[in-house]
This record gives structure tokens, C-alpha cells and sequence, in this order.
């Protein structure tokens, strides 16, 4: 036991939502000056609970207590004098104010906006290695920057207790490290961190304690000495991890998705998917391995008929796609699961149902003639709903209010209703949890056997080679090499991937 | 993906004091080149100081105008009801110093009716999330009918007064800068290079100052400090710019937005006192005349800063004036200095490596400068509608540059952010 008081004592805490318990007998202990991961699946309640912690909602029962104080929160501004800061998993800063101003905002009582402010900021700065320029535009930071512009907000006003949302998220890895070296000086001069994430293996070399959340409880505090990433992974589901892998082959010798020799250039005009060929079956999965940027993205763009094929034909069983537009290559039997889900697949402000149709706005069930079909499209979306697991209130909320892997299974279930001969999976399970990913494999696997095509695109190595029934590797453009999955480890295929070892080595 | 998105690429970092240098270069490069002008096209009108000072007289009103938009637009607001909020300026002052029989108590009645305007568009785009365009344009609407209501109701039995127009108004006392006038005046009589221009251009802006024109200079500067050195104005600002931090960070962002249209409603209201108490000696209907939109205008061509915006107002002050006293031929002038100016920017670009854009600007120069040697003065319907051209031209040249504020016309609700 640790001989001072603990920071932050969590008991018996429990939330209610109308229709959801987010929230119900939480405890958890934080001992000052350590660093504390709270894990947990998206939608598990980590969220929530820091909302809690943090004063912007109220717990229906429990007690909070910080350094051994029973304390109850009314909002931010409460927690804040307790001590207490938050950093936003999505920054809470105005790109076109300086840093200095970002920071001195609603706290301009302690030094002033002027050079007091200025001198305390560098002070802090210094004293916790945050590297951060007073002055600078906040929109001329990159993303590790900025996030040390939030921590020093929080520290400015005093904090002694930072809570950290999923700070990683956004982060490239040599930006975690840096990070990370924040938060152990920050360990060092006496603070305490709260850390919320899903990702383990960051957990595990940061962390002095972590708490396992499932499904709106504390399910174990473990030591990250004492266990593995999968088992924490476990510990998160509550089950077994899925594992990624096909049975019996399905592949078939009928012809879904001939490409050959297609060729297309980007906006400057380099040649970004070179001279590509490839023949996807019936009831085949095949894998496209490459680290990113080498063309993959493309390669989709062009099935899709977002980007301009140069040369070299496309077709789809007999039909000839080279000159159709993305609409009607969909309605001849492509599905497209989008490798950045905001960006493309989903409407976030729209309601569910009307994600639904977007991309089927042309079949049933979500047009009658030639108008829209609510009440069809709506029933549809419910059947999708329930068929796919997708954990939302309802189908009028925004796409925006479901977590990533529930957006994700919305996504898929549109797209497998539409019956595609093809479908093109790029990522289909990055930044979900594992309930979903395993139900995303699921999926994948029946129409598999059903007699689906899948061009399918992955950045984990385990999920391409567990997934596919062919491996092809794509390097800057080109598709360099082939590959089997049954024999092929990672290693052997990361190092083909960047291009290593050319040729094949099936 | 996104570390990509979010990391763009860095304008250039140019702190205040270069900022303030390129200004000033900016500044003295145009004076230097209406000089020029003025030699080479004899036109003395370019820079006499009956130019200047009806610069002045009509860069006032837009300059409140910019200046109100710019504190509402800092706050988040679009304001496009400026153009109302000013007619209801124009009639408070009247109001205001015809039944007292003083001026200053129009001045105050100008700026309280044009705040009153202000606080209808708060309520309605604040408090009711009403879109700013749709308020702005119900106040310019409404403007012209309350005030047309109220002359009838106040004005008609009044001798000298209507429903288009109050009778003649006490007028402010002007004041020179002692010692400026007659010295000046006779120097610039010479025509000499540089130091009659200079003389032309002190004299104007020196001599038979309104109150109301040095107020309105004052406020430029007062905006600056009260809203980029005081931690009010911070908060103002970060309302503009990212209200949900904003929020986040305890500032209470409806209140800010309130006072800034407010604020916002009362420059513009102060710029309607101008139009009916320094620039004409009564109220008139329709005395606004487009200056709001003008004003607008100035405010984008100004990037949302209180420098540049007056700046802004300054030209299309300057090409009014200059329509209004040296007619054809003096606009007629400016289209060499239009001409040659298209030609440098076709030169940057080529050398900038966009040859499309190079071309465009070449072209259109060859065309003004053809334009101006093979005429000698300008259809006078061309001349009347100058200072609407230049807003365009203005606006069309200058908006690629522009920075606005991010959250600027969004609406924005208390407790939805994330």
C-alpha cells in the first residue's frame, strides 16, 4: 500500500442514461504520483467515467473523493479547483490564436494575457520538458505539439491531477514516445496521470496501474508487470480474442474482378498504381499487403471509379467498368468499405437510416419508383441494426454518436445488403474494438462462403495473412510479389512489403 | 490520413513589427504612386486636399461599418444587418439631436439606435440559432420600414421635416489643427512634387474636423487595443474562432457574442450619426445607401484586423471621392495606375510559376492600359459606379489571401460540443 493518501478515490460510482447504464459500481483507487490506464473497449465507459471525474455529468450514486476529500462536482470549474485537468481527446484549442492566448484563456485572472503569462508558460515549460513556444501559432503545430499545448493548459491552472483521453489516438508513434516522456517527468515532479486508451501495448510501458472496464464496470486493477497484452486484451472482452482465420477454401474458378494492366497517375502526374493485373474469383479473399502510401488507396479509388483510370481495363464478371461512373459500378455489384469511414462511407450528421441509403439511393429497398423510400429504407436499417450488431439508441440518431466500431458494423451491413458480387474492404476492422473486429471476420467469412469477392486491404499484417485465400504485395505502385498464407509469417511478409526480398516467396 | 490533415503547411510567420513595417511600406509605395500619377496625367485632383478630406468624409461611415463587422464577425456573428443597424443610426441621431437641440445627444441616440439593431440580431442569432444571413437580411428589410414608421410619427408635423426626412439638424462645431490651413494651402498651390501632395494630403485630413471623424479615427486604434490586449477581447475572439474550447476553458460564450454584436450595432449606428450629422445637415431617407455592404467589404479586404480594415475604407473612401470632385478624368487616370498594376502581378505570377494566371492579369492590363490611351475620360456613368467597381475588383483579387475567423457564422449551441 502506498504510505500517503491516494489522489483520487472512485466508489460504488453509477450512471444511467435514459435506456443505458453507462456506468454502474465503479471503483477504482489512483495513488498520487503514479500513472493510472483505464482500459476498456469503445463504448465500455471510460468516457463517461472521466466526464464524471472531470464534473461534466454527475454520478447517480457513489462517491468521489481527491487527497482523501469527499468532493461533488457541478461542473469543469469545480474540478479544476479541486486540481483536477482534462485533456481533450480532441484538442480544445482556436488554430488562429497564439499559444499564449490559447492558454491564458478563461484563467486570464492568474498571470494576465501579457508577459507575466508569457514568463509562467516558459517557466512550466521548462520544468516538465514541454518544449512549447508561447508565441507560435497554434496552426502551425503539428499534433504532438499541440497536445503539449493542452497539457500545459492544464497545468497552468494549477493542476496536480491530469486525466488523459485516449492521447494517443492521434499520434504517430515517435510522437508517443515523446509523449510518454512527458508524462514520466510528470510522474517525476510529483503528479498524477490518469490515462484512458484501448491500445495495450502503450498501456503496458507507460502505465504503474491499470483498470480494466468492461461494459460500464471495473473488472480487475492489475500491474503491468504481471500480464500480457493478450491477456488484458481477454480481460477487455471478457472472452477469448478472435482469431483471424479462414477454413475450407471456397475459392472457385468463376472470375469476379479482372483487372488488366491498369495504370493510373495522380493529380501531378505520377504514376501511382503502375501497370497493376490481377483476377479476384468467386468466394476468393484477396489481400493486398503494402505499407501505406504505396498505392493501395489508389488502386481502390480506381475500382471505384473515384480516380481516372490512365490505361488497362477493369471488369466486373462480363461487365466492362472502365468507363462508368462510381454509381453505377456500385449497382453492378460492388460493396466499399472505405479505409477512412469520415471521410468517405457515412454522413455524420445524418441519421443512421439516411446512411443507409447513401450510395443504394437508386435500389430497393430504398426507393419506390423513382423516390426514396422512408418507411422501406427505415426497416431496412433496422433489420441492419439487429442483424450486424450495431449498439445505438435507435436509427434516428447521427452517425456521428456511434463509437467507430459501431459505424463500422453500420457500414458493412449497408454494404453487404446491397448483394455485391465484390466487395472492397480497405481496413475493415482499423479502430474498432475486438467484438466488433471478430464480428466484421464473421461476416466477411459467410459471404465468403456465399460466394463473395473480396479485394481486401489491411495494415495488420495477422488479419491479411489469417484472412486471405491470396496474398499479393503492392510497392509504389506495382505489384511486386505473391504470397501464400498458409506459409507466409509477418516477418516474411513485412520484409516483402518493403521490397526486400523481391520476388516471390511463395 | 489525419496527422496530415491537420498539419498544414505553415503560413508565414511574420510577427507584428514586420507586419506593421510592410504596412506602413504599403501605405507610402501608394501615396508615392498617386503622386506619380498626378505628374504624368496632370490630373491635380489625385492628391489635393479637397481630395483627402472628402476621402476622410467618406471613408468614415464604411471605416464604422468594417469596424462593427469586424467586432461582430471576431465574435463568431456574421453580420450582414450593418446596412439596417446604420439606418437606424441615421434616424437616432436625428432623433436624438433635433428634440433635445443637441448634437451630442444625436450622437448618443445614433449609437444607442444602431446597438438596439445589434441587439435584435443577437437575440436572433444567439439566443434563437437563427442563420446570421437570414437575420442580417430581415434587419436590412425592417430597417427602412421602422424608420420610415417612425418619421411619420415624429417628423411630418415638424417644419422642414417629412416622412422621408427630419428637419434640419443642430450641427457639431468643427475644429482645425491650428496653424495647418493657410500655410499649407498655399503651398500646395505650387504643384510641387511631392511637398504640395504632402501639404494636400495633411491639410485635408487636418482642417474643419467633425468630432464624429475623430471619434471615428479613435476607435480604430481603441478596437485594436480592446480586442487584442485585454483578456475581454480575448475571450471575445476565442468565441470566433473555436467557441466549444471557448466553452470549455469557463468563457461564457453568449454573453460574449452579445456584447460583440452589440458593440458591433453600435459602430455601425455611429456611422449612420456621420451620415446624417456631418455629411448632410438632416436625416434622409435611403441616406445609407449601400455604405453597410461597402463596409462589409472593407472588412474582408481588411482580413478581420483593425489596421487593414481602415485601410479598406480608406480606398474605396478615396475612389468615392474621387469620382465625386475630379469626375471622369481623375478616375480616367487611375486606370493607368490600374494597368500597370495588373502588369507587375502578371509579372509576379509568371515569375511565381502560374502561367494561367500570368496571362489572365496580362491581358487585362493590355486592355486598361489600351483604355486609357485611346480615350480621354470615362463614360460618366462608369465614373458614378467607380467605388463599387473597386469593391469588387478589391474583393476578387484580394480574398485568396484572407483569413477568417473559423467559427464565423456557425451556429453555436451551449453544451453540444464534444
Amino acid at each position: 500500500m502506498s504510505p500517503t493518501e491516494p489522489a483520487v478515490e472512485l466508489h460504488g460510482i453509477t450512471k444511467r442514461f435514459p435506456g443505458v447504464v453507462a456506468n454502474h459500481d465503479i471503483d477504482i483507487e489512483v495513488a498520487a504520483g503514479t500513472v493510472h490506464a483505464i482500459v476498456g473497449e469503445n463504448g465500455a465507459g471510460k468516457s463517461t467515467l472521466m466526464k464524471i471525474l472531470y464534473g461534466m455529468q454527475r454520478p447517480d450514486e457513489g462517491t468521489i473523493k481527491v487527497a482523501g476529500k469527499e468532493v461533488a462536482f457541478h461542473s469543469p470549474a469545480d474540478a479544476i479547483t479541486r486540481g483536477i485537468g482534462m485533456v481533450h481527446q480532441h484538442f480544445m484549442l482556436a488554430d488562429n490564436l497564439s499559444v499564449l492566448e490559447n492558454v491564458v484563456l478563461g484563467a486570464e485572472k492568474l498571470h494576465g494575457i501579457g508577459g507575466k503569462a508569457r514568463r509562467r508558460i516558459e517557466e512550466i515549460s521548462r520544468q516538465y520538458g514541454l518544449g512549447v513556444e508561447p508565441d507560435r501559432l497554434v496552426e502551425q503545430l503539428g499534433v504532438g505539439a499541440r497536445q503539449r499545448v493542452e497539457i500545459l493548459k492544464v497545468l497552468y491552472r494549477g493542476a496536480k491531477i491530469l486525466i488523459l483521453d485516449e492521447p494517443t489516438a492521434v499520434l504517430v508513434p515517435q510522437e508517443v514516445e515523446e509523449l510518454f516522456g512527458n508524462l514520466r517527468e510528470l510522474k517525476r515532479e510529483g503528479l498524477t496521470v490518469i490515462f484512458i486508451s484501448h491500445k495495450l501495448d502503450e498501456v503496458l510501458s507507460v502505465a504503474d496501474t491499470i483498470t480494466v472496464i468492461r461494459r460500464g464496470t471495473t473488472v480487475d486493477t492489475v500491474q503491468p508487470g504481471a500480464v500480457t497484452a493478450r491477456q488484458l486484451a481477454e480481460l477487455m472482452v471478457g472472452s477469448e480474442l478472435p482469431v483471424p482465420e479462414l477454413r475450407e477454401s471456397t475459392v472457385t474458378d468463376v472470375p469476379v474482378l479482372t483487372m488488366r494492366d491498369v495504370t493510373v497517375r495522380d493529380a501531378d502526374g505520377r504514376t501511382v498504381v503502375d501497370d497493376v493485373s490481377l483476377t479476384i474469383h468467386e468466394g476468393e479473399i484477396l489481400g493486398i499487403a503494402g505499407v501505406e502510401g504505396n498505392g493501395q488507396a489508389e488502386l481502390v479509388e480506381a475500382i471505384m471509379g473515384m480516380l481516372p483510370v490512365e490505361s488497362g481495363v477493369i471488369r466486373l464478371s462480363e461487365t466492362d467498368l472502365t468507363g462508368l461512373v462510381t454509381r453505377r459500378r456500385r449497382e453492378a455489384g460492388i460493396g466499399f468499405i472505405p479505409e477512412d469511414r469520415h471521410r468517405h462511407g457515412l454522413l455524420l450528421d445524418s441519421p443512421l437510416w439516411e446512411n443507409r441509403i447513401l450510395g443504394h439511393q437508386t435500389r430497393p429497398p430504398n426507393v419506390k419508383g423513382r423516390l426514396i423510400d422512408r418507411q422501406g429504407a427505415r426497416r431496412d436499417t433496422e433489420r441492419i441494426v439487429r442483424d450486424y450488431d450495431v449498439r445505438t439508441p435507435g436509427i434516428d440518431v447521427t452517425a456521428a454518436s456511434l463509437s467507430g466500431g459501431n459505424q463500422q458494423k453500420l457500414i458493412v451491413g449497408r454494404e453487404m445488403s446491397g448483394r455485391p458480387k465484390l466487395l472492397i474492404a480497405a481496413h475493415p476492422t482499423r479502430g474498432v474494438d475486438v467484438g466488433a473486429q471478430s464480428a466484421i471476420w464473421d461476416h466477411l467469412r459467410h459471404a465468403r462462403a456465399d460466394g463473395l469477392a473480396v479485394l481486401l486491404i489491411s495494415a495488420d499484417l495477422d488479419e491479411l495473412i489469417g484472412m486471405s485465400d491470396t496474398l499479393r504485395v503492392i510497392l509504389r505502385g506495382r505489384l511486386v510479389g505473391e504470397a501464400d498464407p498458409a506459409t507466409i509469417t509477418p516477418d516474411q511478409l513485412g520484409s516483402l512489403m518493403t521490397g526486400a526480398g523481391e520476388g516471390s516467396a511463395a | 490520413m489525419i496527422e496530415q490533415e491537420i498539419r498544414t503547411p505553415a503560413p508565414d510567420t511574420d510577427d507584428r513589427g514586420q507586419r506593421r513595417t510592410r504596412v506602413l511600406a504599403l501605405g507610402v509605395g501608394i501615396f508615392v504612386a498617386l503622386i506619380l500619377l498626378r505628374l504624368i496625367t496632370g490630373e491635380s485632383d489625385i492628391t489635393s486636399s479637397g481630395t483627402m478630406g472628402a476621402t476622410l468624409a467618406l471613408a468614415v461611415p464604411i471605416g464604422m461599418a468594417a469596424l462593427g463587422g469586424m467586432w461582430s464577425e471576431r465574435s463568431g456573428v456574421v453580420n450582414i444587418g450593418l446596412e439596417g443597424m446604420m439606418t437606424f443610426g441615421t434616424w437616432g441621431a436625428a432623433f436624438g439631436s433635433y428634440f433635445s437641440g443637441n448634437p451630442w445627444l444625436g450622437l448618443l441616440g445614433g449609437i444607442i439606435a444602431g446597438a438596439i439593431g445589434g441587439l435584435l440580431h443577437a437575440v436572433a442569432t444567439v439566443t434563437f440559432g437563427v442563420d446570421h444571413i437570414v437575420s442580417g437580411v430581415a434587419i436590412n428589410i425592417l430597417a427602412p420600414g421602422v424608420t420610415r414608421y417612425m418619421s411619420d410619427l415624429f417628423f411630418t408635423h415638424e417644419t422642414g421635416g417629412g416622412a422621408t426626412q427630419s428637419p434640419p439638424l443642430p450641427s457639431f462645431p468643427t475644429w482645425s489643427v491650428p496653424g495647418v490651413g493657410k500655410p499649407l494651402g498655399s503651398l500646395e498651390k505650387h504643384h510641387w512634387i511631392l511637398v504640395s501632395d504632402l501639404a494636400g494630403l495633411v491639410r485635408g485630413v487636418l482642417t474643419n474636423l467633425s468630432p464624429i471623424t475623430l471619434l471615428g479615427i479613435l476607435v480604430v486604434p481603441a478596437s485594436y487595443y480592446l480586442l487584442w490586449h485585454t483578456a475581454f477581447g480575448l475571450r471575445l475572439r476565442s468565441c470566433g474562432e473555436n467557441p466549444v474550447a471557448a466553452e470549455s476553458l469557463g468563457v461564457g460564450v453568449y454573453r460574449m457574442k452579445y456584447a460583440a454584436v452589440v458593440i458591433s450595432g453600435g459602430l455601425a449606428g455611429l456611422g449612420g450619426v456621420f451620415l446624417t450629422m456631418v455629411a448632410s445637415s438632416n436625416y434622409q431617407e435611403g441616406q445609407v445607401n449601400g455604405r453597410g455592404y461597402i463596409g462589409l467589404a472593407a472588412m474582408i479586404f481588411g482580413n478581420w484586423r483593425p489596421g487593414m480594415v481602415a485601410g479598406g475604407a480608406g480606398l474605396f473612401g478615396y475612389t468615392d471621392a474621387l469620382q465625386l470632385r475630379g469626375g471622369g478624368g481623375a478616375v480616367h487616370a487611375m486606370l493607368l495606375l490600374i494597368g500597370i498594376g495588373l502588369l507587375a502581378l502578371a509579372i509576379w505570377r509568371g515569375y511565381k510559376r502560374r502561367p494561367i494566371a500570368a496571362v489572365v492579369s496580362a491581358v487585362v492590363a493590355v486592355g486598361v492600359l489600351l483604355w486609357f490611351f485611346l480615350t480621354d475620360a470615362l463614360p460618366r456613368e462608369i465614373v458614378t459606379y467607380s467605388p463599387h467597381i473597386t469593391t469588387l475588383l478589391v474583393l476578387a483579387f484580394a480574398s485568396q489571401r484572407l483569413r477568417m475567423p473559423a467559427a464565423d457564422g456557425m451556429r453555436y449551441r451551449k453544451g453540444e460540443g464534444h
